[in-house]
């Protein structure tokens, strides 16, 4: 038995039951050890076992471990030694899979500085063939460097969820006698380095590169510390380096190959953890790269074009579609000729017969029984007609009709058209489409003669009428257009708010959909559909009526009442859809007052503007009642918005203002009323008196306003003061008492 | 249309034309010549995998091949009916019995069945790249065709039959972490997914493996790294880093696949 066949039984042992491996090594090393007269047959067996051995899962890392250290004599004699491709590679496979072994050895056993100096001879050995082996070769001191970068790094400690299996940085103490942390360390950052500089190096074998790229992802799975350094030089990194040198094929294969395994190193990376941050980075990466790629635009990058046969059934996927790219330059050469109609009478199916020869021409639709499948059919089928194509086609059946229907006219005076009688229908309605069909399949070619003009057209699809609504019916349906509207509103509240943008005069009312937009249309629904409608007489009996509570059909209240609710329920932000809605039922009120004028009286009354409160029907004054009332209940004292409120409003008369004095009742807000009352005195003018007028009120009847008001009325009418200050005489007693009152319960409050 | 596989270059190829009349089939190696471990690999380890491990197997290169797919997908009745089937657990013999009873007009006419058989007589069932263990032994796929040498379950070459498959490769052997610190260059070689066209592809697969296989031959007889060093150009270089070169060439002589490369870790 030569010492192959020996060693092949031995391998085949191992293989059958990794557990052997620890009792087949020492067996095997005596004949594997190096020696001068050793065959090189014997020395590649060795090194390649010693390879699969360490690289094997068959057995676990911890029974290794202490196999380890016992084959690195023969694998640095072999890498000092033997001067052959096959071995040095192998030995270096097989040093970089011992490497984290021996080093948790060493760990263990502080004092076994044998085996550690073993190993670092193996590793300068190794180092030293970095820049100087053939490619092969150091394509596999690229992985051991990366073992090194491995062992020689901090890993992830987190002692929730300690890995036995990971060997780093992280296992040796600081106080090692052998491993000497810190220049370990320095020396991992070091050779990580050196790994990440040869894709920056020469490009022209591709094989270093791409070697190193499929190691980069496992460095930064394992060791996150790295991770923004690696990417750093990837991001960095041009993957079309080549594209620079002459474009030899081979340059090509290179160059494709290194933008590939780039994007498969990426695309793990972000695989690997979706919500990275950095992703949006690689994703960038990414396009510019294949950008990059598309630019330089030669054909070598570009796939190979879709056959021209059919697909077969074996990978339905991968068909063409129909859809794509219908030929857009078909020229009038490549129409297709139709040959020209048979002389004499012509059917319906010739006259639209474009080529008779084609398998199309005994195409039954009937034989599709199931619609879905004529529809998976069609869809596709219509979507790839060309246009070019139909108008061409269109254009023959089109002059072939018209030459036909001038040679029928000719001939129609003859036209024997008395048997045919019945069938024929001379009107002009559209015909349904089985009639349509009939007519196509069932009549004789010699009906064509019968036909003054084309009664194709089909008849319109009418819809059944739908059942008549009941008033409840309309009402409910109204009412819920009109909530999903105001529910549409509330949605795109907040989103839109924001940007406001004053078109001013140049603006138009409801252009874009925003929410003015919507506010606007809703208003002017609520004013304007049904102005000028009602009877004129009813409004008088319920003047302040908050809304018709039932049996209504008048949509504009059903408005309202959304609009108000809408208001109400966020009125401190929605306060310009307030003034907005106002604004517009005093403007529709002004206008239907002033048409009223002019039908009455035939004047126009010059006061139009502000008789639009005293209107017996007007909605302004009620509308504008209902919000105030509505809001002022939840008026805080710092609200200032209420002074633009009540600034912006259309109008104002003595029974809206008159509610600032019923908020001025509550101590906290007498300051707000009064200001109020102050601002508008300022800057509405026209509303002076009332102010004054109100503010009186105020005084009068309000102790704890007194003095606030006192101030105003001090510059506005002090002879309401000096009234005050006078000994109260006459009628005034019921005020005094209701004042006493007043001033009663505030203490009683106060204290 | 088929190329002969040749060297290289000119010079390589002679020898191999002169030893052909003498040798039944220039397309197999001689046992006695060293041989790389090859991997074929296609999306359900059915069709382009498995005719390209036939014809490896045939030339009596070590070979073993996989799917990339979730599952193995077969064409159905219709389209949106594919046979389905479960990875490392369904031999290629209980479907092939399944679609004889479903429909064996149907899977006779589209060459399903042909090619099933074909397969069970390759190996068991068809196996999941990403469920395989590198360097795990293979001892119990002893009856596979191609088995010789693929017992240590590594390969040095795999080749993957369409750009899918490639990435996916790629990225599976990135999150496999390359524990057994052992190169293998991965090739993408685009072939059609139909019978006929697995077929040019199986040969195309073979011209590459048997160019590969005759320069990582020579890099062995080559003896000693100084012979490397006293050479001059294209002697001089080894194999792995004439692998673009002869995949350059391969192109060359099949443009209509494209292809791809990347030295990868075990």
């Amino acid at each position: 038995m030569s010492p192959i066949q020996q060693l092949q039984s031995a391998r085949a042992l191992a293989l059958g039951d990794g557990r052997y491996y620890p009792t087949i090594i020492p067996g095997v090393l005596p004949i594997i050890s190096f020696s001068a007269e050793q065959s090189l047959e014997v020395q590649r067996w060795g090194a390649d076992f010693l390879a699969e051995a360490f690289a094997s899962p068959a057995w676990p890392s911890d029974v290794k471990e202490s196999s380890a250290p016992s084959v690195l004599a023969t694998l640095k004699d072999y890498l000092e030694n033997v001067d052959d491709m096959s071995v040095v590679k192998s030995s270096i496979q097989a040093a970089a899979s011992v490497y984290p072994l021996v080093y948790r050895h060493t760990v263990h056993n502080a004092h076994d500085a044998t085996n550690w100096q073993l190993m670092s001879a193996i590793k300068a050995n190794i180092l030293r063939r970095m820049d100087s082996a053939p490619p092969g070769v150091r394509v596999c001191c690229v992985k051991f460097l990366q073992q090194i970068v491995l062992v020689q790094t901090p890993g992830v400690v987190d002692p929730r969820r300690p890995d036995h299996s990971d060997i780093s940085l992280a296992l040796a103490p600081r106080d090692h006698p052998l491993i000497p942390y810190v220049s370990l360390e320095a020396e991992g950052h070091g050779l990580l380095d050196r790994l990440l500089d040869i894709i920056h190096g020469d490009h022209s074998d591709g094989l270093l590169v791409t070697a190193t790229l499929n190691t980069l992802g496992v460095l930064m799975h394992r060791r996150p510390i790295a991770v923004n350094k690696i990417l750093t030089s990837i991001f960095n990194f041009n993957p079309l380096k080549l594209a620079n040198s002459p474009l030899t094929p081979k340059n090509k294969v290179i160059m494709k190959s290194i933008e590939r395994t780039t994007r498969s190193l990426l695309m793990n990376i972000m695989k690997r953890d979706p919500q990275n941050p950095i992703n949006g980075r690689i994703q960038q990466f990414l396009e510019r790269m294949h950008r990059t790629r598309v630019e330089m635009a030669d054909e070598v990058n570009r796939k190979r074009p879709a056959p021209s046969e059919p697909t077969d059934g074996l990978d339905q996927a991968k068909r063409q579609r129909v859809a794509a790219g219908a030929p857009s330059a078909v020229t009038q050469d490549t129409m297709p000729v139709a040959p020209p109609l048979p002389p004499g009478p012509v059917s319906w199916r010739q006259l639209f017969t474009l080529n008779p020869e084609g398998s199309t021409v005994n195409f039954d639709v009937q034989a599709f029984r199931d619609p879905e499948q004529l529809v998976r059919i069609l869809v596709p089928v219509l979507q790839s007609v060309d246009q070019v194509k139909l108008g061409h086609a269109m254009n023959i059946v089109r002059s072939r009709y018209l030459s036909l229907s001038q040679a029928t006219r000719a001939a129609q005076p003859a036209a024997p058209a008395a048997e045919d009688e019945e069938e024929y229908e001379p009107d002009f309605e559209p015909e349904d489409a089985e009639q349509i069909n009939n007519r196509l399949d069932g009549l004789p070619p010699t009906d064509l003669a019968f036909q003054s003009g084309p009664s194709t057209a089909l008849a319109p699809y009418k819809l059944p009428e739908a059942p008549p609504l009941t008033e409840q019916e309309v009402q409910k349906y109204g009412a819920m257009t009109v909530n999903r509207a105001f529910g549409m509103l509330s949605s795109i509240d907040d989103t839109q708010k924001s940007k406001v943008t004053k078109g001013g005069f140049n603006r138009l009312a409801a252009s874009d959909y925003g929410r003015d937009a919507w506010v606007t249309i809703l208003s002017r629904l609520a004013t304007r559909c049904s102005a000028g409608l009602e009877d004129p007489q009813e409004g008088i009996k319920d003047e302040h009526a908050v809304s018709n509570s039932k049996g209504s059909l008048n949509i504009s209240e059903t408005v309202r009442d959304g609009m108000y609710n809408y208001i109400i329920s966020d009125w401190k932000k929605r306060i310009d859809v307030a003034t907005l809605w106002l604004n517009e039922e005093w403007y529709n009120d002004t206008v239907l007052a002033q048409s009223k004028d002019v039908a009455t009286n035939g004047t126009a009354n010059g006061d139009t503007f502000t008789s639009v409160l005293n209107a017996p029907n007007g909605n302004y004054q009620r509308c504008a009642l209902r919000l105030i009332d509505g809001i002022l209940p939840y008026v805080e004292h710092t609200d200032k918005i209420i002074l633009r409120f009540l600034s912006e409003v259309p109008a104002l008369n003595y029974d809206i203002l008159i509610r600032l004095k019923k908020m001025a009742e509550d101590p906290e807000r007498i300051d707000l009323a009064c200001s109020a009352l102050h601002y508008l005195y300022m800057f509405r003018p026209p509303v002076r008196d009332i102010v004054v007028n109100v503010l009186t009120q105020i005084y009068r009847s309000n102790d704890r306003a007194r003095p606030s008001a006192k101030k105003l009325l001090a510059r506005w009418k002090p002879e309401v003061l000096a009234e005050e200050d006078a000994p109260l005489v006459k009628s005034e007693e019921g005020q005094i008492a209701k004042e006493s009152a007043n001033g009663a319960l505030e203490v009683k409050a106060a204290s | 249309m088929e190329p002969q596989p040749t060297g290289t270059n000119g010079a390589a190829g002679a020898p191999a034309a002169l030893a052909a009349p003498a040798a039944p089939n220039p397309n197999v190696v001689p046992d006695h010549q060293f041989k790389l471990k090859f991997c074929t690999v296609c999306a359900s380890n059915q069709n382009r995998s498995m005719e390209a491990h036939l014809q490896l197997a045939s030339a009596h290169l070590p070979t073993i091949s996989f799917g990339t797919g979730s599952l193995v997908r077969l064409p159905g009745p219709t389209i949106t009916q594919p046979n389905v089937y479960h990875f490392n657990s369904t031999t290629y013999s209980q479907i092939h019995s399944e679609l004889s009873a479903q429909n064996a007009a149907l899977y006779t006419h589209n060459g399903l069945l042909n090619m099933l058989g074909r397969n069970l007589n390759i190996k068991s069932y068809p196996e999941r790249f990403q469920d395989w263990v590198p360097g795990k032994p293979r001892l119990e796929h002893e009856g596979d065709k191609g088995f010789e040498g693929t017992e240590a379950g590594v390969a040095d070459v795999v080749i993957t039959c369409e750009e899918r498959c490639f990435d996916a490769v790629l990225e599976d052997l990135h999150n496999k972490g390359g524990k057994l610190n052992r190169p293998v260059h991965v090739f993408n070689v685009d072939i059609k997914d139909n019978h006929e066209e697995a077929l040019v592809g199986g040969k195309a697969i073979l011209d590459l493996a048997l160019s590969l296989n005759e320069a990582a031959g020579k890099e062995r007889e080559v003896h000693g790294e100084s012979g490397w060093s006293a050479g001059g150009g294209a002697a001089r270089s080894g194999f792995d880093e004439k692998v673009p070169e002869i995949l350059a060439s391969w192109q060359e002589r099949w443009p209509q696949m494209p292809a791809l490369w990347s030295l990868a870790w075990f």
